[in-house]
């Protein structure tokens, strides 16, 4: 059925878009919205992210309408009453996409290809197509007509912080790029930056970036690090927890916002940051439980990039999406028969620091996922910036949700492929880590070390401290978070 | 001692009057009485004196020997210094009574007042006329009368304006010398005189005595003292950043005007066909019960809700919905409001939460300029927060924060100044300071205000114009 964009290409030219990513400038985006001014916006799709980035940018001055389904139009379904509640003309693809200088797919993957394929034939000639996900062009081989430019802008975080961002006066780190066997008249990057400003996302940092580099590393994020560690590693954490007599109540707590906590600190300060938080025994003890991780969970890592550098990965799941989410569907049923997910927080408080000293395990595990996803990718040939983004720029935003809803709404909540490769790394997981966690007990999750003497041996200290530090993904690291701290002056 | 107030209604000739005020004290306490001047402190520390005529209420408690050192004790002893010169008829130049008499009259200790002669220094004065002295000689003269009677309750009012330095701090020593026997009442208005043997405050205001404060209660005395600041300070609004000022809009043109607005959500009408135009430097009060769409209207005109563009709206020279951001609307417009509040979570240091008005950004996201920031100081100055510049926001207490974020409001000079429910969640001193705030606003500027508030009664000063909105039944939504 698909035919995946990537393996056509020779291997010169696929180098040569995955090391695509370049941290852009302020003054790169002079302009404003003046290209997309006056144009005709439509926007597929009206979920938190159709919704969302329409209302930031109507409200920067742009024409911004709803094209649906002639069904959910009829049914008034919710994504009819968010568009017309919110004042926009809605109409069917008919009425609205031949009007349109600039069409916004803002639909789930699973649905890009039918989607464009209805749409294409009713788009203006040299009109343009956005996307916000390269999925449907790179794994799907999806053909655009040839008069049309394809751009993708991705923000880099969910609708409603798209939205609560923008009203603010600021926007959220957003990634663009340019299909370039589809930009005729040479406009792809000016209407892509326009729309970026657009949606305020120029004020928090914009990545230039290929649909290939975008689709590789985001792939391999989510289902790695992102979604895939922090599920694995609440599960493991919890019934090693309960297992070793410690209340079922903290135990869920502890995991569910101690995610969060720790990767706070990863935000702020990087892998480095997260470790020096703890004690230095608590410290050299989450150094090298990572580091055993790390040497477990390789082989883990590189085949996930493999199969979703050649493809695999996304055959596989579409065979999925023609068998009706058999697999998926199964999968998130038992996500929420999970120990973890059935247990409540318990009434217990928690202190902040608490999560760090009780949590050791759960910092190991991040470092460990982090550092993998970001070697896996760079040795893949993505480059250092957006393996950044892709692993440890994002992790906290996973772990804001988990704190949220936990694991079975964080699945919901994240896309369907996003879902699919979780599962796929949870089950290949839980099993790889099965004898190290045999040798784990509550000093490094649940209670802490509790010593007496909280000396450690000073060579030893200052070899971990300089593994941490010399790790590539701290170095790439502070130069963003120095680009983000200059124009963020508010954290 | 233990002096007791109930309901007392106290004239002073018709001039003045304190109402209802309750009040206890005991000799273990020691008093200040402050508020803005004509606000009643001194009328307050008289009555305990006998001073005025009780209209109603009672008082009782009241020492045997109340000493009393007043501008208005002392221009009583002078004045009647100088009928007794106008009293001489005869062709004689009168030199009227010498100092030293007027210290020893009455029941004094006479060893005492030879003690504070030498202390304040008024032995060369002795043998002078009264009326003859200085004001702060004078005063010195008020203040030995008043301590050598040995009195079981000490009123000070304002006794150390007009001293020297070193007489200060000599007289300061001194009353610390009588903490603990003798109660002490000084009536002051600068916080920064307020000796550290106080323990306790009384504000008064309008003839009222509005607030009765534990010195150790740091919240409260912290939020008097803003008050204070407030009420009394000669600061003006400070001036807006001409090198970011807003562009012209035409004068002849009304900054608002809304034509027939129609809001519905579920099916549910909020706002059914509804004029409103708002002329420049108009000051209006909206007022209506909770639900009557009072804040819906308002983000109309913000552009914040997103029926603005489906509807008839013309704001600051632009028609809605054609083009503009709501960036080029919100430049003209200062907004405050609880939701505000809430949303303001951030951990930004004050300058720039004021600063960040001039970009209508929550959190600052833009290098400020210089003269951005000695604005803001000068704003930090008016509020009283000039210590605490670089203090994070979220540090503040909650009505701090509602003051911080009127400034934040108006650091531009917005043409419209929209205050949606200033003083929802403050108690009465932080409304008191936010309504002082909004006044010294709506006299120093050009800025029109549209002052929300569901207490259609609770007016400011200089506002006229009114719009009120009814609560719509659900069945009148079709």
């Amino acid at each position: 059925m698909s035919n995946n964009y990537f393996n056509t290409l020779p291997l010169r030219e696929q180098l040569e878009q995955l090391g695509k990513c370049r941290f852009m400038s302020m003054d790169e985006f002079s302009d404003g919205v003046d290209a997309l001014k006056g144009k005709k916006m439509v926007v597929i799709g009206c979920g938190a992210q159709g919704l969302n980035q329409g209302l930031n940018l109507r409200d920067s001055g742009l024409d911004v309408s709803y094209a649906l389904r002639e069904a959910a139009i009829a049914e008034k379904r919710q994504s009819w009453k968010n568009a017309t509640e919110n004042g926009f003309v809605v109409g069917t693809y008919q009425e609205l996409i031949p009007t349109a200088d600039v069409v916004l797919n803002l639909t789930p993957d699973k649905q890009h290809t039918p989607v464009v394929n209805a749409i294409m034939p009713l788009m203006k000639e040299g009109a343009c197509l956005s996307y916000s996900h390269g999925f449907n062009i790179v794994e799907e081989g999806m053909k655009v007509r040839e008069d049309l430019t394809v751009i993708m802008v991705a923000p880099k975080c969910p609708g409603s912080e798209v939205r609560a961002e923008y009203v603010r006066g600021f926007g959220v780190p957003t990634l663009i790029a340019v299909h370039e066997d589809n930009d005729p008249k040479g406009e792809g990057l000016a209407l892509a930056k326009a729309y970026a400003v657009g949606t305020g996302g120029h004020k928090a940092g914009v990545l230039m970036s290929s649909f290939i580099a975008e689709v590789k590393s985001d792939l391999m994020g989510e289902q790695t690090i992102l979604c895939g560690m922090l599920q694995t590693g609440s599960l493991l954490c919890f019934d090693k927890m309960v297992e070793e007599g410690i209340d079922p109540g903290y135990a869920s707590k502890l995991i569910q916002y101690g995610w969060e906590t720790i990767t706070e600190a990863l935000k702020y300060g990087g892998v480095t940051n997260m470790l020096d938080r703890l004690s230095n025994p608590a410290k050299i003890k989450a150094f090298d439980l990572a580091e055993e991780m790390k040497q477990i969970m390789r082989p883990l890592y590189n085949k996930h990039q493999d199969d979703i550098i050649d493809g695999t990965f996304s055959r596989t799941m579409m065979e999925d999406w023609a068998n009706d989410d058999k697999n998926l569907l199964g999968w998130r049923a038992e996500t929420a028969e999970t120990a973890f997910e059935k247990t409540p927080a318990g009434d217990v408080e928690i202190s902040e620091q608490e999560y760090f000293d009780n949590g050791i395990l759960m910092v190991a595990m991040v470092k460990a996922g982090v550092e993998l996803a970001f070697e896996t990718m760079t040795a893949a040939g993505i480059i250092p910036d957006s393996a950044y983004y892709e692993s440890l720029h994002e992790t906290p935003l996973i772990a804001n949700t988990i704190a949220r809803k936990k694991l079975y709404e964080m699945n919901a909540t994240i896309s369907d492929t996003a879902e699919y490769g979780c599962y796929l790394y949870n089950h290949a997981c839980l099993p790889l880590l099965a004898d190290f966690m045999k040798d784990i007990k509550t000093d490094v999750i649940g209670k802490g070390l509790e010593l007496d003497d909280t000396g450690v041996d000073n060579a030893r200290l200052i070899e971990v401290n300089a593994a941490l530090r010399s790790h590539p993904v701290e170095a790439i690291g502070s130069v963003l978070r120095g680009h983000m701290a200059d124009m963020k002056k508010i954290v | 001692m233990n002096i007791r107030l109930d309901n007392l209604t106290v004239n002073f000739d018709d001039r003045f009057q304190l109402d209802e005020i309750n009040w206890q004290l005991d000799d273990t306490q020691h008093w200040v009485i402050t508020g803005t001047n004509g606000a009643g402190k001194s009328a307050l520390a008289a009555i305990l004196a006998g001073a005025g005529d009780i209209v109603s209420g009672s008082m009782s408690g009241i020492p045997a020997k109340v000493g009393l050192v007043s501008f208005e004790a002392q221009a009583e002893l002078i004045e009647r210094e100088r009928k007794k010169d106008d009293a001489d008829i005869m062709d004689v130049i009168a030199e009227g009574t010498p100092v030293h008499e007027i210290l020893h009259e009455g029941d004094r200790n006479p060893a005492l007042i030879q003690q504070l002669v030498t202390m304040f220094k008024l032995e060369s004065l002795l043998e002078r006329a009264f009326r003859k002295l200085s004001t702060g000689e004078s005063r010195k003269v008020m203040l030995i009368r008043a301590l050598a009677s040995e009195p079981d309750l000490l009123i000070l009012d304002e006794p150390f304006d007009g001293l020297d330095a070193h007489t200060l701090e000599m007289l300061q020593q001194y009353l610390l010398g009588l903490v603990e026997t003798v109660p002490m009442i000084l009536v002051l208005n600068r916080f920064d005189e307020f000796p550290d043997f106080i323990t306790h405050i009384a504000y008064v205001d309008q003839g009222r005595l509005q607030h009765q404060i534990d010195r150790h209660d740091s919240q409260a005395y912290n939020e008097l003292y803003h008050l204070l600041h407030l009420k009394t300070t000669e600061l003006q609004v400070p001036p807006t950043d001409s090198d970011t000022a807003l562009p012209p809009l035409d004068p002849t043109q009304p900054l608002v005007r809304l034509n027939k607005i129609n809001v519905t959500y579920d099916g549910h009408r909020i706002i059914d066909s509804l004029d409103w135009t708002i002329e420049p430097n108009q000051h209006w009060q909206l007022s209506g019960p909770n639900g009557s769409g009072k804040t819906c209207l308002l983000s109309l005109i913000t552009g914040d809700h997103p029926q603005c563009y489906v509807n008839d709206i013309f704001v600051f020279g632009f028609q809605r919905g054609n083009g503009e951001s709501i960036w080029q609307i919100k430049q003209f417009i200062g907004y405050v409001s609880t939701a505000l509040q809430w949303e303001y979570k951030v951990g930004t240091g004050l300058r720039n939460v004021i600063i960040s008005g001039f970009y209508d950004s929550i959190g600052l996201y833009t290098k400020a300029t210089d003269r951005q920031k000695q604005i803001a100081d000068e704003w930090l100055a008016l509020l009283g927060m000039s210590d605490r510049a670089d203090t994070p926001f979220n540090k503040l207490s909650y009505g701090d924060q509602r003051l911080l974020l009127i400034a934040r409001a108006m650091v531009k000079h917005p043409p419209l100044l929209i205050l949606d429910e200033p003083c929802l969640g403050l108690d009465d001193m932080n409304r008191q300071l936010v309504l002082a705030l909004i006044e010294k606003i709506c006299a120093g500027s050009e800025t029109s205000v549209l002052y929300v508030n569901h207490h259609a009664e609770d007016k400011i000063k200089g506002i006229d114009n009114y719009l009120a909105l009814e609560k719509r039944e659900p069945d009148s939504s079709k």
